[in-house]
């Protein structure tokens, strides 16, 4: 069942000082130079940390899937982080990414003991950024099932709601490190209201973009030359991958005493697929974009029930390129 | 032989099971038969797939060419075709590998039963097919008839050729091989790509399933002339060759539509895999 508690913003940080000084690792977005994404926190930072604006630059999969590891020595999670401020698109993007790493046969103990060991306080986003769309998908700008903790804050308060059963352990925790209260019904409505605010602000600005299924059908029937004409200017850099809280390929690299390293990769990379024989099936570079598009909105929604676009726009924003996924897609319809 | 649970098998799932080589066959100018043994018994199912690694170099995708019934020891079969092959190849015996798997999704050999199976193999496609004929030699009784048409570049490029006289041998074991071109060694078999083996009628096709296991472009020409001859979708097996690195469905590069060929593979019937894209490249 879920329970809220409302901590003064003052007594909240003196609450993260005190589990950073016990040795918990706290990570929460703040920003620098203009940049606004997750930084290990500590007393200095603590005022720093940014409330309910929207996604951070890194994807929350940076917690549970190293750019680079050796999965043969050990590899498992060096102990429990707490993670402030996560936004909903990136939680929902945690479904794909569990139903990859932990599935019945063969789980990934890296990936397995990384999510049992991380609390994750979602934040809803009162603020939107420019290529947000993640209601156009069914995601609603605010944690549901998923996270352990939903977060807002509300005038100087910061109002914490239980999401799991981790979730209320935590806050079991440190119940007995602060002085919390009860939110009132005026905060859960105000909180509520700027949520839903957001939500309207991100349907309103994407007015015309196509719901997923659509999206998935407008895909398949694109022709050839469409995916030639658009992935053009394309460098094949990867960034969208990267940034993407989905994307989870990778490469294992070889070391010896027989150890493995586990290394991000993306198929937007030349010769991803390539064989020892020589044959590539996404050698032509607009075969490799238009691939990217397909697994998102067709394949990988197929095979898990699960989103593999959840609408977070980082890929637009990380197109050197100029590219535009958005616009790619409208020009579909 | 330690059983592997499902618990077992979701951890160290990059660790390897280490193998020594024994000995190394040349099979033809660029195919050698690595014959090892594993520092445990190793149980594989015919059609799954082990990634083999050479200590610090690399890690590439094999199906063992030898019979799932034998534990001790493990043979698999490499054509010399790219960077680590070329490495397995100046191997010596007495080299350590690193085994991880098995993996994927194998032939269905209970579909096999009471069919006549019709295969078709190609250069190194053999190498799975000869797992599956020790698998078939086994099953004799219980099926009607097994034809085998293998193709090679040229008679030079033939192997396992001391295997071909014995299967003749067998009761309810037909063979037929083909030769593309003529390089002046004793051939008395056909010339010609192995598809024209498929021009005479060799199963009764009211009752025959068909296996096919070869480079992608004799796969695909293979497949299109076993569907003219009447074979169904869901009759005609195909191993897929993709690039299978963690055999695990995680990495994606074997990603072939919605299916992980490592995972939901690399067996496939036509039926299932027709829709996918590219799958002849």
């Amino acid at each position: 069942m879920q329970k809220a508690i409302k901590i003064n913003r003052e007594e909240w940080n003196r609450l993260l000082i005190k589990l950073s000084d016990a040795g918990e690792h706290l990570y929460a977005p703040v920003r620098h130079n203009g940049v606004f994404d997750y930084e290990l926190i500590d007393k200095e930072s603590i005022g720093e940390i940014i409330y309910n604006e929207a996604k951070p630059a890194s994807p929350l999969k940076i917690f549970f899937l190293p750019v680079r590891l050796n999965v043969t020595m050990g590899g498992k999670a060096p102990g429990r982080i707490v993670i402030i401020g996560a936004p909903a698109c990136d939680i929902e993007g945690l479904k794909l990414l569990d139903a990859i790493y932990i599935d019945e046969k063969y789980t990934d103990e890296t990936y397995l003991s990384r999510r049992q060991n991380s609390i994750i306080i979602g934040a809803p986003c009162h603020k939107t950024a420019e290529n947000c769309h993640c209601t156009i998908y069914g995601v609603n700008p605010w944690p549901g099932d998923g996270c352990d903790i939903s977060m807002s804050s509300s005038g100087e308060d910061i109002i914490l709601t239980t999401m799991s059963e981790k979730g209320t352990g935590f806050v079991n925790e440190i119940k007995s490190l602060v002085d919390a209260q009860d939110p009132g019904a005026g905060d859960m409505d105000r909180i509520t209201r700027l949520q839903e605010a957001s939500a309207a602000e991100v349907t309103d600005k994407n007015d015309g973009l196509p719901g997923r299924e659509e999206t998935g059908k407008l895909i398949e029937a694109a022709e050839r030359s469409f995916w030639k004409e658009h992935s053009s200017k394309c460098v094949s850099c990867g960034a969208c991958a990267a940034i993407c809280p989905t994307c989870t390929c990778f490469l294992l690299i070889d070391r010896p005493g027989f150890e493995k390293i586990k290394q991000q990769d993306t198929c937007q990379y030349p010769a991803f697929e390539r064989v020892a024989g020589g044959e590539d099936p996404l050698k032509e570079l607009s075969v490799r974009f238009h691939n990217r598009y397909m697994c998102k909105f067709v394949w990988k929604p197929e095979r898990f029930g699960v989103l593999a676009c959840t609408g977070c726009g980082r890929c637009i924003d990380a197109c050197i390129a100029g590219i535009s996924k958005n616009e790619v897609i409208r020009e579909m319809t | 032989m330690k059983k592997k649970t499902k618990e077992d098998k979701g951890k160290g799932l990059y660790k390897v099971l280490k193998a020594k080589v024994d000995e190394i066959i040349d099979e033809s100018p660029l195919i050698k038969t690595f014959v090892m043994t594993p520092e445990e018994p190793f149980k594989f199912n015919t059609g799954e797939f082990i990634e083999l690694t050479l200590d610090g170099l690399g890690e590439a995708p094999f199906t063992p060419s030898s019979s799932p019934f034998i534990t001790e020891k493990l043979e698999v079969t490499i054509m010399k075709t790219g960077y680590i092959t070329n490495k397995f190849h100046d191997l010596k015996p007495g080299t350590v590998m690193g085994i991880r798997g098995p993996f994927g999704r194998g032939y269905p050999v209970d579909r096999f039963i009471g069919k006549e199976i019709l295969i078709v193999g190609g250069g190194c496609g053999l190498a799975p097919i000869r797992s599956l004929l020790f698998t078939l030699i086994e099953m004799k009784d219980q099926i009607e008839k097994v034809v085998l048409l293998y193709g090679s570049k040229t008679p030079t490029d033939c192997i396992y050729k001391p295997m071909f006289a014995k299967l003749n041998s067998i009761d309810k074991f037909e063979i037929y091989r083909s030769a593309d071109k003529p390089d002046g060694t004793e051939w008395d078999e056909s010339i010609g790509l192995v598809t024209i083996l498929l021009d005479q009628p060799r199963v009764n096709m009211e009752n025959s399933i068909a296996v096919v296991c070869g480079p992608p472009i004799m796969m695909k020409f293979a497949t299109l002339r076993l569907l003219e001859l009447g074979f169904s979708d869901n009759d005609i097996f195909l191993s897929m060759e993709k690039n299978m690195s963690c055999g695990l469905g995680k990495c994606g590069h074997c990603m072939m539509g919605e299916f992980f060929v490592c995972k939901d593979g690399p067996v496939f019937t036509y039926a299932e895999i027709k829709h996918s894209p590219e799958i002849w490249k």
